[in-house]
């Protein structure tokens, strides 16, 4: 009996050429992860060591000061911090609500269009934004917005909204939300609506026949055949979304902000940037960092569970 | 008389359709005018176009603010660092990620749990931009070319998007090669490769667009010098000259930092254009592919 054993186990330790060279494989990939993401995960004891203004991290990492939770408690107690928070939260919540049913109402609009060539040429305009780098959207963004070149207040005037005397500052503390927001949908409209209209497209043509010889609508076969059909790939979509809600695009607010509209453009990983690298406040900058990687995590973990309780499926 | 029937039902349009043509085609004008907005721009007249009124067409027509893009040294440093960048980051992360992939999907590999583990929690929790600075500084990639192409060779999400095809090949092949006694490596490069060219192909064009267009590594984790500095970090700096107040001056009465920013965008944006056709159906395919996992 112990022979078996003996023999069994001798077997499965013993590796051969495939084993060696998979195994290094795979460990030149865990390597890779070890020192560009988990080297930085121990960096994050910076967060709680006296390392603002330091002049030697590593030192300061390896023997500095013990600070504790200092950092965390001090941001709760920053002037910036309700500013920061709401903006991060509000702005990326309503981005959200508008981010994302805006691709699946576009979906279902273009699926009405039957002229192959024109329904595949709106596509092709609408996607092209995605894949504008957020330096020259942000730009194109300021150029349009602009008091005195910027088409936006011409149009507005028109509209009433604005008068050539006093042309309004788009790109203001008061507007900024406005542009950001508007400027975000306009980019990811056409893109986010490429999951849902190959997830049309493979909805079952008998049900439309059928619905077509009881003669119902287009909208009814819009919200009653397409919608139903899509919902599981709409409520993937909408968890994924709300676990990626603080982890934010740095680039899309770096590129949109200026110094008059900061107050209402500063979320947290701008906010970061600033007091790490512009402020050198490495410690607290870390400690802000982590907060805003837990919040992501722990929101990330919570959307996956009920994703997988919800629609079967989450993504890990 | 069957088809022309049907052609006939397909092209007849009713009330709805004309509003959701208009809408559309609103939509898509909106979209087209972003650009053609920097088009018309980047062909006017510095002065003229400060006094403004330019929305249609360019006014007072002239190529000078190209001229000054085309002999902006600094623009093509950054343009040739950028495309340096593109080329050597793809083919970098493409071989280094698929050769991973590889050792993650093969039934030799011990332990494979916990390297997939290991590796996916790196998806969702990072140490931060501090950190990631200091680790970037102790091994010596701060300020160099490299801190562009390493730390973003190896992918979790690519490598599991890539593995997901591989798992897709069929296993008879893997035997076939194993009993001519090929080893793991000239079976992944001969046999693996080449039949994953659909999905290379669009992990390439996802990592291409990434490199392409990103500035946030040259803001934080260079000095943006002869080797570093990256195109779209150089239009943001020029747009951001733009925006000042006092800018403008400096240049020829043709020409003002606005009108040359928007040279250097629309420059910036033609490899994008060109390629874009081509992008826009591997990306279609290529979100499906990305779709499929989980």
């Amino acid at each position: 009996m112990s022979q078996v054993f003996a023999a069994k186990r001798k077997r499965r330790k013993k590796w051969d050429a495939r084993n060696w060279t998979v195994f290094l494989i795979a460990t030149l990939g865990l390597l890779s992860i070890l020192v560009f993401h988990y080297l930085p995960m121990v960096g994050l004891v910076l967060g709680f060591k006296d390392s603002d203004y330091s002049a030697n991290l590593l030192q300061t990492l390896l023997f500095g000061d013990w600070v504790g939770f200092d950092y965390f408690t001090a941001f709760l107690h920053d002037v910036d911090f309700w500013n920061v928070m709401s903006n991060t939260l509000l702005l990326n919540l309503i981005l959200l609500l508008l981010n994302f049913p805006a691709p699946i109402i576009f979906a279902l609009i273009l699926n009405e269009v039957r002229h192959a060539a024109f329904k595949k040429s709106i596509h092709v305009i609408t996607t092209f934004p995605h894949f504008i780098s957020w330096a020259i959207y942000g730009g194109i963004v300021i150029a349009l917005t602009d008091q005195t070149t910027g088409v936006m207040n011409p149009i507005m005037n028109v509209l009433g909204l604005s008068s050539e005397a006093d042309p309004v500052y788009l790109m203001d503390a008061a507007h900024v939300w406005m542009v950001i927001i508007i400027s975000s949908v306009i980019k990811s409209v056409g893109w986010g609506s490429i999951i849902y209209m190959a997830a049309i497209a493979s909805i079952d043509v008998q049900l439309y026949e059928a619905a077509e010889l009881d003669g119902v609508t287009r909208l009814q076969k819009a919200i009653y055949i397409t919608l139903p059909s899509i919902a599981p790939t709409i409520t993937v979509f909408l968890l994924l979304n709300i676990g990626r809600l603080l982890s934010n695009s740095f680039e899309q607010f770096n590129s949109l902000q200026n110094a008059v509209n900061l107050s209402r453009s500063e979320v947290l990983s701008t906010y970061v940037y600033r007091l790490g690298f512009s402020s050198r406040r490495y410690g607290y900058a870390t400690a802000i960092g982590f907060f805003n990687s837990l919040v992501s995590l722990i929101l990330l973990i919570a959307s996956n569970f009920i994703s997988k309780k919800v629609a079967g499926r989450g993504i890990f | 008389m069957e088809a022309t029937k049907k052609k006939r039902k397909l092209t007849r349009m009713r009330w709805p359709d004309y509003i959701i043509y208009t809408v559309l085609v609103l939509f898509a004008i909106i979209t087209f005018y972003l650009l053609w907005y920097v088009i018309i721009g980047s062909f006017s007249n510095g002065q003229e176009y400060a006094s403004g009124g330019v929305f249609v067409w360019a006014k007072g027509f002239t190529l000078a603010n190209y001229e000054v893009i085309f002999q902006d040294t600094q623009f093509w440093t950054a343009f040739r660092n950028t495309v340096v960048r593109t080329a050597v980051g793809v083919v970098c992360e493409l071989l280094f990620t698929a050769l991973v992939a590889y050792g993650m999907t093969s039934k030799h590999l011990r332990c494979k749990k916990a390297y997939y583990w290991i590796f996916l929690f790196t998806m969702f929790f990072s140490g931060g931009i501090v950190p990631m600075y200091l680790v970037l500084r102790i091994i010596g990639l701060y300020d160099t070319f490299w801190v562009y192409i390493l730390p973003s060779m190896f992918s979790v999400y690519n490598m599991i998007i890539i593995s997901n095809f591989y798992k897709g090949i069929p296993y008879s092949l893997y035997e076939a090669a194993e009993l001519d006694g090929a080893g793991e490596l000239r079976i992944w490069a001969l046999i693996y490769m080449p039949l994953s060219k659909p999905v290379l192909a669009t992990v390439a064009l996802w990592v291409a667009v990434d490199h392409w267009n990103s500035y946030m590594g040259t803001m934080l984790y260079t000095q943006a010098g002869e080797w570093t500095i990256t195109l779209q970090y150089y239009l943001k700096h020029l747009i951001n000259n733009a925006s000042g107040a006092s800018s403008g001056s400096e240049y020829s009465d043709l020409v003002t930092a606005k009108t040359i920013s928007y040279a250097g965008i629309i420059v910036a944006l033609i490899p994008i254009m060109c390629f874009y056709p081509f992008i826009q159906k591997h990306f279609t395919k290529g979100i499906m592919i990305g779709s499929l996992k989980g």
